[in-house]
């Protein structure tokens, strides 16, 4: 870019932008989709300071070479002694392209939580056998079966010694399908991804249900009502969850479990 | 000082790498190659390379996942791609706040402290600029992507390499809310402690080497404080009447969005590396390696260059693994994950020459593996 005054519009432009995007997926609820909610206020401290970093930028910048650059040596500015300027703050068409990349992607790919598409590359931790939570986290005793979510019921798997107590227990979770042909047509994992951070971080959890109802597609959300029986899969050691209803339900606002 | 005088010469250097950058840009476009009054190209030529060479390889992969698995076709493809936007989005919303602090932090050292202080408050002798280095960052509170922007401008105020490279490394690590959450997940143990004093060791000796080797050519040339004294002569800060702090409050906002803008491209380049990574590669290929003592440290240090994670919660992560990984390996993970991984390394292109970035990645790998086999062989807590 030549002129430094279309640079210094172009990076306010690209600032607002990022600041109002990341606004936009706070407004839109979408935010969940990519990270924990613990983190939903640094998104937010994110958002209104790119927004008024960008303000700044456009309106302290005004007087177009008076303050600003006799301040800051940073911009753009012209050295009597060598024909180009070296400084690392000057933005090329490329650079801008890539700044507005998140933005643009953002805006064209429509917003979707993690799916079975993402099931692949991840470790499947339905046992969560191997994994060693802490104590504090996993005290999950003193929720109602019925309000215990497929992590909750993870944990509560992980703690058991005899599977065979929670045999007859009944729970009620939501999550979506995933079907594999291994385990059989009557038989798919009702998943939930659990993240701790972002969505880079995301792990598996799932119940096994057994249920006949063919018309289920991966990825589809549904709430099942079942009674836990002892598991007829191969591979499989934790509790099956036979299906009593399935209710079609939203993807929900928060697609992921917090650990 | 550390810091070499090369200042004017560097300028030369660079408008040799800025007219390379253009051959390679410009050919197809048929743009004149060289042009008075030319910007450096944001991406060094061999970078560009590179990216072309990944994406190329991504595709292949993609491609050849879909042969492999017959007749999943179109729909196969957009999913991955869906998943990559998003893993790319989440890693990205993940930073910027934390990037965005660091660039604030940045603005404000550039505004309102200046050269003197540096030199005024820090140690000379290299022992203790080391150690002081490597526990700076219990005042300034960053993470990996935090800590990029700040180093930059320590160094455009003239401080030493050898405490800003212990800086670097080690801040991610050793500040007051990494070692929370390493607590948090953790609880008192060898993990916290082996985790906060490895990263203040490898910073410390990281800093002397770097203090005893007196590389050449480390920083980039406008980073670098003896480009701004030689060429610019714009220390304002110390020269003429000072401006109201208003203006120069508003001046290090500016700075800051500068900073942002700048280090952000890194970021980006690194999140869609690390996203694709995570897309086409599967996890249970890396854990299906190995679980020996030396092999299994190996993975989960590229398992945590792969993922990115930010220093501030990758200890919840670490902890899935502690059931079925070596603790040496966990210790790794948490110790080399912080220093490098495949957003910050891109990001130190943005202050660093590139040798000197190859031995901010490679130190730091070495040290934290033998540490990790050392403790797996040796302690086996």
């Amino acid at each position: 870019m030549r002129s430094t005054r279309l640079e210094a519009l172009i990076k306010a432009i690209l600032l607002l932008a990022t600041g109002f995007f990341l606004y936009g997926r706070i407004a839109n609820g979408t935010l969940y989709y990519y990270i924990n909610e613990r983190f939903a206020g640094f998104t937010l401290f994110g958002a209104v300071g790119l927004i008024a970093v960008g303000l700044a930028y456009h309106f302290g910048r005004k007087p177009a070479s008076a303050s600003a650059q006799d301040l800051a040596h940073d911009v753009g500015q012209e050295h009597s002694h060598a024909p180009a300027t070296t400084h690392a703050h000057s933005l090329s068409w490329g650079g801008a392209f890539l700044v507005a990349l998140p933005v643009i992607l953002g805006l064209a790919v429509p917003a979707k939580p993690l799916g079975v598409a993402a099931l692949d590359n991840r470790e499947f931790n339905l046992n969560l056998e191997s994994s060693a939570l802490p104590a504090s986290l996993r005290n999950v005793a003193d929720k109602a079966a019925e309000e215990r979510n497929i992590l909750d019921w993870s944990r509560t798997f992980q703690k058991t010694t005899d599977y065979g107590t929670l045999v007859g227990e009944t729970a009620r979770v939501t999550g979506f399908v995933y079907k594999d042909p291994t385990y059989g047509a009557d038989h798919f994992v009702l998943t939930r991804f659990v993240v701790s951070c972002c969505v880079a971080d995301a792990s598996v959890v799932g119940l096994m249900v057994r249920s006949q109802d063919p018309s289920l597609q991966n990825d589809q959300w549904i709430e099942v009502t079942g009674t836990f029986v002892p598991s007829d899969v191969a591979g499989w050691q934790a509790p099956v969850l036979a299906a009593e209803s399935m209710t079609p339900v939203e993807t929900p606002q928060q697609p992921y479990l917090y650990p | 000082m550390a810091v070499l005088p090369k200042g004017c010469l560097s300028t030369v250097i660079t408008d040799k790498q800025a007219a390379l950058g253009d051959l390679a840009e410009t050919t197809a476009a048929q743009r004149p190659a060289q042009r008075p009054g030319r910007r450096q190209p944001w991406l060094r030529p061999w970078l560009r390379w590179l990216l072309t060479l990944l994406l190329a390889a991504a595709a292949l992969a993609a491609v050849f996942a879909d042969t492999l698995l017959a007749g999943v076709g179109r729909e196969f493809l957009a999913q991955r791609f869906q998943t990559f936007v998003t893993i790319f989005l989440g890693i990205f919303i993940e930073a910027v706040p934390f990037l965005l602090a660091g660039s604030l932090v940045s603005g404000l050292i550039a505004v309102f402290v200046d050269q003197s202080m540096i030199d005024r408050y820090l140690p000379k002798h290299a022992l203790p600029a080391a150690i002081s280095g490597s526990l700076l960052g219990m005042l300034f509170p960053v993470c990996e992507c935090g800590v990029v922007p700040v180093t930059r401008r320590l160094y455009e105020k003239g401080l030493p390499i050898s405490i800003g490279a212990a800086f670097l490394l080690a801040a991610p690590v050793v500040n007051p809310v990494v070692m929370l959450s390493t607590y948090a997940a953790f609880g008192w143990g060898p993990v916290l402690w082996g985790r906060i004093g490895f990263s203040i060791l490898v910073a410390i000796v990281i800093g002397l080497l770097f203090h005893l080797a007196q590389p050449k050519e480390t920083l980039l040339p406008n980073v670098s404080a003896a480009h701004h004294d030689a060429c610019c002569h714009v220390d304002h800060a110390t020269h003429g009447p000072k401006p109201p702090v208003g203006a120069r409050l508003q001046q290090s906002m500016l700075t800051a969005g500068d900073d942002f803008i700048d280090m952000s491209r890194y970021l980006i380049i690194g999140s869609m590396l690390a996203a694709a990574m995570q897309t086409l590669v599967p996890q249970s290929a890396l854990f299906a390696i190995g679980q020996g003592p030396v092999v299994s440290v190996l993975v989960m240090q590229l398992l945590a260059f792969i993922l990115s994670i930010c220093s501030t919660v990758d200890a919840f992560l670490a902890l899935a693994f502690a059931g079925t990984f070596t603790t040496g390996s966990i210790l790794a993970f948490l110790t080399f994950g912080p220093m490098v991984d495949i957003k910050s390394s891109l990001m130190f292109l943005g202050v660093f020459q590139r040798r000197t970035v190859l031995y901010l990645i490679l130190l730091p790998l070495l040290m934290t593996f033998f540490i990790g086999v050392f403790w797996n062989l040796n302690v086996g807590l």
